[in-house]
């Protein structure tokens, strides 16, 4: 039976060598092993993926990794997560995250680093893809008892739709109930006051700092 | 190859879930390619002077291609392309196009690397948000600079009357023929009624709307579309090049390879880009625009896009007789030296390469009209002076101008410049004499470096 530091081990590498397969043998371990999931996701994967994001931003790392070690963190967490509800508890998540592209844009790439770089700072996302309808912003955040929605329109033509799912929000009753951040090339803080975002983030490492620093704003 | 058998292939080839595509046939071939042919930045060069690195990534592009195809975005099909589709796109691709009309008309060619004819220049409001209460003075103002081969990207509507204007709508086909209308209406105050206006009126299919022989855009206008990143083209953009190429007129073709993104680092993705020059040319591409984007800086005059340019254009024109150009969008905006020393120092890397040029443009413009005619003259004026230069020569101007704005390249903290309306005088459509004192300026400054501006 390998020791609770060798199978942190294991886990670390996983993320480091951005293996997903080898992120959820590592995950089965620490279950069998009998060890504590909150804490094995603490000591074996919150740490490499932190550097992970952090290499991301100086370039050291670019896209494919990043999101091959946020898949493999996903992976290895799902693993653990299923042990712990198993036991009869269930896993203290950071935060949950709805994000998409908004309709009639396609863009894909601002919005996946967004959530991949979210992912690696302990927030569970769920990634609506791109083109997603207002009313399925709002859908998808009631049946993951989410925390924040995140919309990104990269042109300045489907920007409106960002003011589309807050408008949805607000007729639904709904607007207090979700912190909501709008980005992508075009989208402006000015922006994100007229349609009342909660707040507006130029990029992915914005993003994490602000939901940061606005942590009491968004967590129940 | 044609454009009727990619629009077959787009329904018809290999069904693929786009990230796959994006992970296992983009970065995982360009990592192999990078080291096959070894494509490697040394993370200094800011201009590329190794003709056979130039060689070898125009090599690593041509495989990606054939190994990667182009994405359908809607369809989720892969369009693929054999050897000798690619070999005879190339072979067939137009060397020299004409665009415009009567005596209006121009011609833009394809640029060896240090070749000294002039480029072409594409310069305009570039899609920046334009208002509808001052497109026409502020295209008219563009049109007189008479340096500017074609007119170009004559603005973004995002709103008209008041109202945002959504994707597919009424309002939107209405916006697209006042682009038309106010486009052409400009370029007739400007006494160039036939000034080639390279367009693209809104975002979605019914831009088409512009188009019009007596009040709108020509078949002798070219018509620019835009790939997705990476490799990736959607059914709009298939539509429109269906549309225009059966109208007849030139097909201006962009695609913006994103530095950080799929391809890796600069050297990556100038191998993206290669392939995205020879894709746009499958698929009826004419006049064939880089636009090289970055993850962190979302700029193009940063050093690695500088490289990146440099060396995709060289690797381009070196082995091919495309016809190329290359954006160039700016952190620092108009009203501010930065901005000028910006678009230059890309200017002198990728004129050299064998590029003409498109822009200038702030990435980011604040609020509405943040572009400038007097700096779209000196963008004009820099390009042909680079024409005069080799690319050895050009190199230490380009790593002078790159150390006066490295440290100010964050979009946050850029200049924040001007709007048209503040930097001219909208009724004489002349530059305000501040603005003109930062033209002088730059000018003045470019020339003490060594570029050949005359006086």
């Amino acid at each position: 039976m390998p020791s609770a530091e060798q199978v942190y081990a294991s886990m670390r590498a996983a993320i480091e060598n951005y293996d997903s397969d080898a992120a959820v043998a590592a995950a089965k371990e620490a279950a069998s092993a009998g060890l504590d999931p909150t804490k094995a996701i603490e000591m074996g994967f919150a740490g490499p993926i932190r550097e992970v994001g952090e290499a991301f931003h100086r370039m050291d790392i670019f896209l494919p990794q990043l999101v091959m070690a946020a898949d493999a963190m996903k992976a290895g967490v799902a693993v653990l997560e299923a042990a712990i509800k198993a036991g009869g508890g269930h896993l203290e998540k950071k935060g949950v995250v709805i994000i998409g592209t908004v309709e009639g844009d396609i863009h894909d790439i601002g919005k996946t680093v967004v959530a991949a770089m979210l992912q690696a700072n302990g927030y569970e996302v769920h990634d609506l893809g791109v083109e997603v309808p207002a009313p399925r912003f709002i859908q998808a955040a009631e049946e993951v008892g989410a925390h924040i929605i995140g919309m990104s329109a990269l042109l300045s033509t489907t920007m409106l739709f960002q003011r589309d799912v807050l408008e949805l929000m607000r007729n639904k009753g709904l607007d207090k109930k979700y912190f909501t951040i709008v980005g992508g090339a075009p989208v402006t803080q000015a922006w994100a006051d007229q349609i009342g975002a909660s707040a507006y983030a130029r990029g992915a490492v914005e993003a994490v700092r602000l939901l940061e620093e606005r942590r009491k704003e968004w967590a129940r | 190859m044609n454009l009727k058998e990619a629009l077959k292939r787009g329904e018809t080839g290999p069904l693929l879930d786009a990230n796959d595509f994006l992970m296992q046939r983009v970065a995982m071939n360009v990592v192999k390619l990078q080291k096959k042919y070894d494509v490697k930045w040394d993370g200094k060069t800011l201009v590329n002077l190794d003709d056979d690195l130039a060689d070898r990534c125009w090599a690593a592009g041509k495989e990606l291609l054939l190994t990667a195809g182009l994405y359908g975005a809607n369809s989720r099909r892969v369009i693929e392309f054999s050897p000798a589709e690619v070999e005879h796109a190339l072979h067939f691709a137009p060397h020299r196009l004409a665009m415009g009309q009567g005596k209006d008309a121009v011609k833009i060619h394809h640029r060896n690397v240090e070749d000294p004819r002039r480029p072409f220049i594409f310069a305009g409001p570039f899609n920046a948000n334009t208002h509808q209460d001052m497109f026409v003075k502020l295209n008219e103002a563009f049109a007189q600079e008479r340096i500017i081969d074609c007119l170009f990207l004559p603005g973004y509507l995002n709103t008209l009357d008041g109202l945002m204007i959504r994707p597919g709508s009424g309002l939107s086909s209405r916006a697209a023929v006042l682009y038309g209308q106010w486009a052409r209406e400009a370029v007739r105050r400007a006494g160039r009624p036939g000034m080639p206006i390279c367009g693209h009126a809104v975002m979605a299919l019914n831009e088409m709307a512009c188009t019009n022989e007596e009040w709108g855009l020509r078949q002798s206008d070219p018509r620019a579309m835009v790939l997705l990143s990476e490799l990736q083209v959607d059914d709009v953009t298939l539509a429109r090049l269906a549309y225009y190429a059966a109208y007849g007129c030139p097909q201006y073709v962009a695609f913006t390879p994103l530095v950080g993104g799929y391809g890796g680092g600069p050297d990556g993705t100038a191998i993206v880009a290669v392939a995205a020059f020879i894709g746009s040319a499958l698929l009826g591409g004419e006049i064939l625009h880089l636009g090289p984007q970055h993850i962190k800086y979302k700029m193009q005059t940063n050093q690695h896009s500088l490289f990146l340019g440099s060396l995709a254009q060289q690797a381009v024109n070196r082995n091919s007789h495309l016809i190329t150009t290359t954006s160039h969008t700016t952190a620092g905006r108009p009203g501010s030296t930065q901005y000028a020393y910006e678009f230059a120092a890309l200017e002198l890397a990728v004129v050299p390469s064998g590029s003409n040029v498109s822009g200038p443009r702030p990435a980011e413009p604040l609020g509405f009209n943040n572009v400038s005619p007097l700096m779209a003259r000196l963008f004009a004026e820099v390009a042909h002076a680079a024409a005069e230069m080799t690319r050895a020569q050009a190199a230490p101007i380009v790593a002078a101008l790159y150390e006066k704005y490295k440290d100010k390249i964050s979009l946050e903290v850029a200049p924040k410049g001007l709007p048209f309306e503040e930097l001219y005088d909208v009724d004489t459509l002349t530059p305000r004499p501040e603005h003109q004192a930062v033209y002088d300026e730059v000018k003045a400054e470019l020339v003490r470096l060594g570029v050949p501006l005359g006086s």
